[in-house]
């Protein structure tokens, strides 16, 4: 029998120390519950052709391209990645551009996986889903010398691909900060004018100036976004499964690195 | 009237102002607010008439007018087309647009593009097509596109393209009846048909001349392309044509419609069925010909070289200034059957930010790109005879 004191502590704290214990065992099969690997919906019900039929224009290069064996490419290895995450066999449908989003919407494919970029204009058919690329312009600069905005080339030498879209972007800094602009015939030759130290930077898309990395691997250079050009996937609004598993499992694949190790194979 | 019943007057429209006044006031508020939230007038007045000046006059360019929110934008791409010396421009006029309920006009839209086309001096080649939903089949409307065109709706079609052109005749005189039907895309997703299109202009021709005598029906542009028969995805263009002379297209139309893209060859190339380049045209000039239709005129209503950086089919924009100009000396002496030749295109009403941005010859907010200047040069007659651009960088 306990005595007065402690009598008084068992009834103050067991309550309290009860409840703490529940929220313990809550807790931890809680825990044990979110953590158990549950099999996605069927692939039928994701995709109801029993594949993944995927829309793209293999026209793109180094993201889809056509050959004779086959296409190949970033976006097509970004699909069979999440075919593969979500257990279903794929199919690429290629088609030119302009067909892309009518073939969604006819449902002869499930997803667009063609570099594409929103279209707000289309937001009332179509989802889109995160993005895994950003193509945007960026300017390139000596890690030495690093520019991180137009400001910073106040009378400094930009080299860029005569008549790009970074000629246009440039010519629009220029009417703001004094600036030389050094058109070139080409976008390697605009950062074969910075690495042989003839500008002070380079404003060129980030494909071009990664695909000319990895010919110059121990080029000591930066990167600055400058413009926004986001790569995602496209299905059908009316598909809400498709695009929760296809997003899903974009994440995922974003998450583990699976798609900076694409990028990377690729660019 | 006595004083009393004055006085019972005066206050019975004293007590009537002060309950009225509150509704004026009310009243005033409301029409206040309501034309804050009316539409904006939009009209844009009119510049002074224009008359393109030119040296060239087969230069001509694909507009993207009809889906401009502001009628500004369209006077500012006309003025441009003009300055750059151009004195015809090819539009797009959808059917979808203007009869969205069956026999309920809205012309608005056209109007405006016709008005400005006009007060700059341009003259229009009109492309037909994109099909209202209550052309098509019901139950295959959710499954369809706008381009997909059931064969019970071409008399509707005809109907429509007829008042069209009653309505512009003497402004708008060439009309393309439809856009690469051998491409299943432009068929409405399905199979491709030569004898349908051909049935279509047997339907489209009569009513159109009805209309305006001096109409020229053009027959559509077939889209360059090496489809095999079966295809899913379209027939090669060279076969589709040679079908539709079988399938009875002679005598249904006044003139050929054509496009024919240089994609990554200069335009001197030589042309062969198995390549698609500029002078593919004239293999299908060659068809005309052998059917006995090569004196018919021609009219190149899209060409040009794409410059985008990473499709396989484009060229850089250096190559892009250069072929363009060649091909438009190619056409002066060697085409004399082209009576246009019309580069696709002048500006997008959006961008679709991936390459058919790079056909177009000035960006979103009208900054010119150097094929604009270019083509100006060409068909001013102006040299420039400045490089454009840097000798490669070398160490």
């Amino acid at each position: 029998m306990a005595t007065r004191p402690f009598r008084l502590i068992y009834i103050i704290l067991l309550p309290a120390l009860s409840i703490w214990v529940w929220l313990l065992v809550v807790a931890t099969f809680s825990l044990r519950w979110f953590s158990i690997e549950r099999p996605g919906p069927p692939v039928r019900e994701i995709f109801p052709y029993g594949e993944m039929r995927v829309g793209v224009d293999a026209s793109y290069a180094p993201f889809a391209v056509a050959s004779a064996e086959g296409l190949f490419g970033l976006d097509i290895d970004l699909a069979q990645a999440i075919a593969a995450r979500l257990g279903a066999p794929v199919r690429f449908v290629n088609m030119g551009f302009d067909g892309l989003y009518d073939s969604l919407k006819t449902d002869q494919v499930d997803v667009l996986i063609s570099a594409l970029v929103t279209d707000y204009s289309r937001t009332n058919e179509v989802l889109y889903t995160l993005p895994y690329y950003n193509a945007g312009l960026v300017l390139v600069s000596l890690a030495t010398q690093p520019l991180a905005s137009y400001h910073d080339l106040r009378d400094q030498q930009l080299a860029l691909e005569f008549g790009s879209e970074a000629d246009q972007v440039a010519r629009r800094w220029q009417r703001r900060t004094p600036m030389t602009i050094l058109p070139y015939e080409l976008p390697s030759y605009a950062l074969d004018s910075l690495r042989l130290q003839q500008a002070q930077a380079a404003l060129v898309d980030a494909t071009t100036a990664r695909l000319y990395r990895r010919e110059h691997p121990s080029w000591n250079i930066l990167f600055t976004p400058m413009t926004d050009s986001l790569y995602l996937l496209a299905t059908r609004r009316d598909r809400g499964q498709t695009w929760e598993a296809i997003n899903q499992a974009l994440a995922e694949l974003l998450d583990d690195g699976t798609v900076e190790a694409l990028i990377a194979k690729w660019l | 009237m006595n004083s009393i019943q004055r006085g019972m007057m005066g206050s019975i429209l004293t007590q009537s102002l002060h309950s009225l006044l509150p509704w004026l006031l009310r009243l005033s508020l409301g029409v206040f607010l309501f034309r804050g939230f009316a539409e904006p007038v939009t009209a844009v007045p009119l510049d002074p008439p224009q008359r393109v000046i030119t040296q060239k006059p087969q230069v001509c360019v694909h507009t993207r007018l009809i889906d401009e929110v502001y009628e500004g934008v369209i006077q500012r791409s006309l003025q441009m087309v003009r300055e750059m010396g151009a004195d015809t421009i090819v539009e797009f006029f959808p059917w979808a647009y203007a009869e969205p309920a069956k026999g309920q006009y809205d012309w608005s839209n056209f109007d405006r593009i016709v008005k400005h086309a006009r007060n700059q001096g341009l003259h229009i080649i009109a492309r037909m097509g994109l099909v209202p939903g209550w052309a098509r089949p019901e139950a295959e409307v959710a499954n369809s596109t706008l381009n997909t065109l059931p064969a019970e709706s071409y008399a509707d079609f005809a109907r429509f393209v007829s008042v069209f052109a009653e309505r512009y005749a003497g402004v708008i005189d060439q009309i393309i009846i439809w856009n690469e039907p051998n491409l299943a895309f432009e068929w409405g997703f399905q199979q491709v048909d030569p004898a349908g299109y051909v049935r279509l202009l047997h339907a489209v021709y009569e009513p159109i001349h009805t209309a305006n005598p001096n109409a020229q029906v053009l027959a559509a542009p077939l889209a360059p392309t090496l489809e095999p028969p079966g295809s899913p995805n379209g027939l090669h263009d060279l076969i589709y044509l040679e079908a539709l002379y079988e399938a009875g297209i002679q005598g249904y139309y006044d003139a050929m419609a054509m496009h024919t893209y240089g994609f990554t060859e200069p335009p001197e190339t030589p042309p062969a069925p198995t390549a698609l380049n500029f002078r593919r045209a004239e293999l299908l000039h060659e068809i005309m010909t052998r059917y006995g239709d090569g004196d018919l005129p021609v009219y190149i209503t899209e060409t040009g070289w794409n410059d985008h950086p990473r499709w396989t089919k484009a060229v850089r924009p250096s190559l892009r200034v250069q072929y363009t100009v060649d091909a438009f000396r190619w056409a002066e002496n060697h085409w004399p059957w082209a009576e246009k030749v019309c580069i696709w295109a002048f500006r997008y009403p959006a961008p679709t930010n991936n390459y058919p941005d790079n056909f177009t010859l000035v960006n979103g907010d009208f900054q010119p790109r150097p094929i604009y200047t270019a083509i100006q040069n060409f068909a001013l007659g102006r040299s420039t005879g400045e490089a454009l651009w840097l000798p490669a960088p070398s160490g």
